[in-house]
């Protein structure tokens, strides 16, 4: 059962049958307060917040809609009068006292819709002189809808799937996997005829690979320069059959799901006894893998991002690569998790800058980048596509359209999809959107003749890579 | 106002050892919570997103901090009460600085007024408080100048001591709070990201859900 009539994305008939939800919102948030390390944040944000509305200006939606609605300060506003009139000793006297705020069904519908309405990107974080996460308020404000039942149908399936179901958000059993990757292994030796393979379950490997799953449906060409620069690199790496899966929508809705999801992912590398996390391309993936030290302890191991270790391979001079260069103009998208806080920004640069004739930033960029527009899980609610790509993509769009790239690349599995959405509904119809791998493997140097005639790399890729499709099929539904 | 800016601090400082106490990782990037903390105590590089907006801002907060602290008469009344004094900034130089924090209080609130965004943030006390602060300086200046003021010596006196002492009161009550918070604020929004371990599976125990399907 599912229903759209309440919010403008779909969510389960359990969340329309929860009867006295004000009372059970504020039991959750009151458990939250006791257990987690919300209520000093919650505190001193209602205390010092002075509303200068700076905030305002660096937000996407707000730049675009000019709807009050959309400030992050208005919104993060929501939560906090919550928190100051029941967990407060001044706003509980107060509402003794002189009456007032009283927390209602249609409050929570209000919250409901307004913090699916942020992507949680954090851009307005640097702009904000007391320093608010807009994006930490959203991120717990999702979560106490969460324990209402109020969260997106297309999160819930997806974490029901991955923990109590197949195993993974895509819902992709092992033979399945296993096909495709035996087909990736064919299309690598067909196009450049080298034998590559996908290791399965392989004790005691450096590294363990967690890419987000529907790369595995989707990005077939992210996933062959996956192998392909562990292969070159002789990397010692595998892929576990008990876990493939980096997805965590946790992140997005329930830090209840965000910890048993990552506890999964360590219990997985654990099994295999390897030794770290090695997370493919996607932005979200990697930011849950940080949470890692979090929830495993001291004792976690490490985490590696793909573009990581690519970079630190091409460093160290264990990256062979052709001397064609990708001639098309190429721009890069900063994903939001890896990239607000500056951990990941630098490398993929330098890559790109190794591999392409015709490199150019878009503005602005790093730190400050614009959100793709579809962050925070809800680049999965497909229901909300045109607030996705019209409102909140409109800025990426117009980034990307002054840039006059013809490829844009983003190392993250939502962003990709995303801004396919975006190019595709706001006329950039000959922008191609890949992932920094898909670039990577056309220039890698096998140290072999190619099976063709000599093409120029951005011609073969178009001829002869699978397509996504093609690709589906091939997967065992 | 001493006693609950103190509290402030004992509070802040105490919970966010708490925090870190219980964070399951406790690896705090401090490098750049220190550069995101002084950015905001020193903005100046931070002026050009609403420039004039900005401007104001930051003239008022640089007059309402300097003047109190370093007029003169201030410094003798501290001098002759606790023996402690520093040294001062000219007369002159106060009044300009006065009649800047008088200035940019108004604008404030017209700009406040004027703009959308803030319109739509804004509660009464955000209107009232730069109100209430240009006050004291306003009736600072008359006591200054007792030959521009129409007003007696000691009312003007009393309406500047009286009007700063209810802002005193007001500062640990209100978001003017973000005097002795600021420095903290940067640090408490990093630990908010550092939750501790296990604390999703104790709330699903509180709540009754543990061991339930999603």
């Amino acid at each position: 059962m599912q229903t759209r009539d309440k919010y403008s994305y779909y969510v389960e008939q359990t969340a329309l049958d929860v009867t006295d939800r004000p009372r059970k919102f504020l039991e959750a948030f009151g458990s939250v307060l006791k257990h987690g390390n919300y209520g000093a944040v919650l505190d001193t944000y209602s205390r010092v917040s002075a509303k200068c509305a700076r905030c305002a200006a660096s937000c996407q939606l707000y730049e675009t809609t000019q709807d009050p609605r959309d400030i992050p300060c208005r919104r993060s506003q929501l939560l906090l009068r919550v928190y100051h009139r029941y967990f407060t000793h001044a706003g509980v006297a107060k509402a003794r006292l002189f009456g007032g705020f009283t927390l209602s069904d249609e409050y929570l519908d209000e919250m409901a819709e307004e913090y699916y309405r942020c992507t949680a990107c954090r851009r307005c974080k640097a702009t904000c002189p007391i320093g608010i996460d807009h994006g930490l308020v959203t991120h717990l404000a999702r979560w106490l809808l969460a324990e209402i039942e109020v969260i997106p149908k297309a999160l819930v399936v997806s974490v029901r799937e991955q923990l109590e179901g197949v195993g993974n958000t895509s819902a992709i059993p092992v033979p399945a996997l296993k096909d495709t990757c035996e087909f990736l292994e064919e299309e690598l030796q067909d196009i450049y005829n080298v034998d590559i393979k996908y290791p399965f379950d392989v004790e005691g490997s450096e590294y363990v690979f967690f890419p987000a799953v529907s790369d595995f449906l989707l990005e077939a060409d992210t996933l062959m320069g996956n192998a392909a620069v562990m292969h070159v690199t002789g990397g010692s790496w595998t892929i576990g059959t008990g876990n493939y899966d980096g997805i965590n929508y946790g992140l997005f809705y329930s830090d209840r799901m965000l910890e048993r999801i990552v506890n999964n992912v360590v219990a997985e590398v654990h099994r295999l006894k390897g030794r770290k996390v090695l997370v493919g391309e996607c932005g979200h993936a990697t930011r849950s893998a940080w949470f890692i030290p979090t929830f495993a302890g001291p004792d976690a191991p490490p985490v590696v991002n793909c573009l990581e270790y690519a970079y630190q391979m091409l460093e160290a001079g264990k990256l062979p690569l052709k001397d064609t260069r990708i001639e098309e103009r190429v721009t890069y998208h900063d994903p939001c998790n890896i990239a607000r806080t500056g951990r990941i920004t630098e490398e993929p640069r330098e890559i790109l800058k190794a591999i392409c004739k015709d490199y150019v930033e878009m503005t602005p960029n790093r730190t400050r980048n614009y959100c793709c527009g579809g962050g925070g899980g809800t680049v999965s609610i497909d229901e909300i596509r045109s607030f996705r790509t019209k409102l909140m993509g409109k800025r990426k769009a117009d980034q990307i359209r002054a840039t006059e790239a013809q490829i844009v690349v983003s190392p993250c599995a939502n962003c990709k999809k995303q801004l396919r959405e975006v190019c595709e509904d706001n006329e950039l119809n000959d922008v191609e959107v890949v992932g920094l791998h898909d670039l990577l493997l056309k220039v890698i140097d096998f140290g072999v003749p190619e099976p063709k005639a000599e093409q120029s790399a951005g011609d073969s890729q178009s001829d002869e890579q699978p397509e996504a499709g093609e690709l589906q099929s091939n997967v065992a539904k | 106002m001493v006693l609950g800016l103190i509290r402030h601090i004992v509070v802040t400082v105490s919970e966010m050892m708490k925090m870190v106490g219980r964070a399951g990782n406790k690896d705090v990037a401090y490098r750049q919570v220190f550069a995101a903390t002084m950015k905001w105590l020193f903005p100046v590089g931070q002026l050009r997103q609403r420039f004039f907006f900005s401007i104001t801002s930051l003239m008022f907060h640089v007059a309402i901090i300097v003047v109190p602290i370093f007029l003169a008469g201030h410094i003798a009344l501290w001098k002759s009460g606790t023996g402690l004094s520093w040294p001062a900034i000219s007369n002159g130089l106060a009044d300009v600085l006065t009649i800047t924090a008088v200035a940019t209080a108004v604008l404030l609130v017209v700009q406040r007024a004027a703009a959308r965004d803030s319109r739509a943030l804004s509660r009464f006390n955000d209107y009232a408080l730069p109100l209430l602060i240009a006050v004291p300086f306003v009736a600072g200046f008359l006591v200054m100048h007792p030959t521009w003021n129409p007003f007696s010596y000691e009312l003007t006196l009393l309406v500047h001591i009286m009007s700063a002492n209810v802002l005193l009161i007001l500062i640990p009550l209100t978001k003017l709070s973000h005097m002795v918070l600021l420095p903290a604020t940067q640090l408490v929004s990093e630990l908010g990201w550092h939750f501790p371990p296990d604390a999703g599976r104790k709330v699903a125990v509180d709540l009754g859900k543990e061991g339930q399907p999603i």
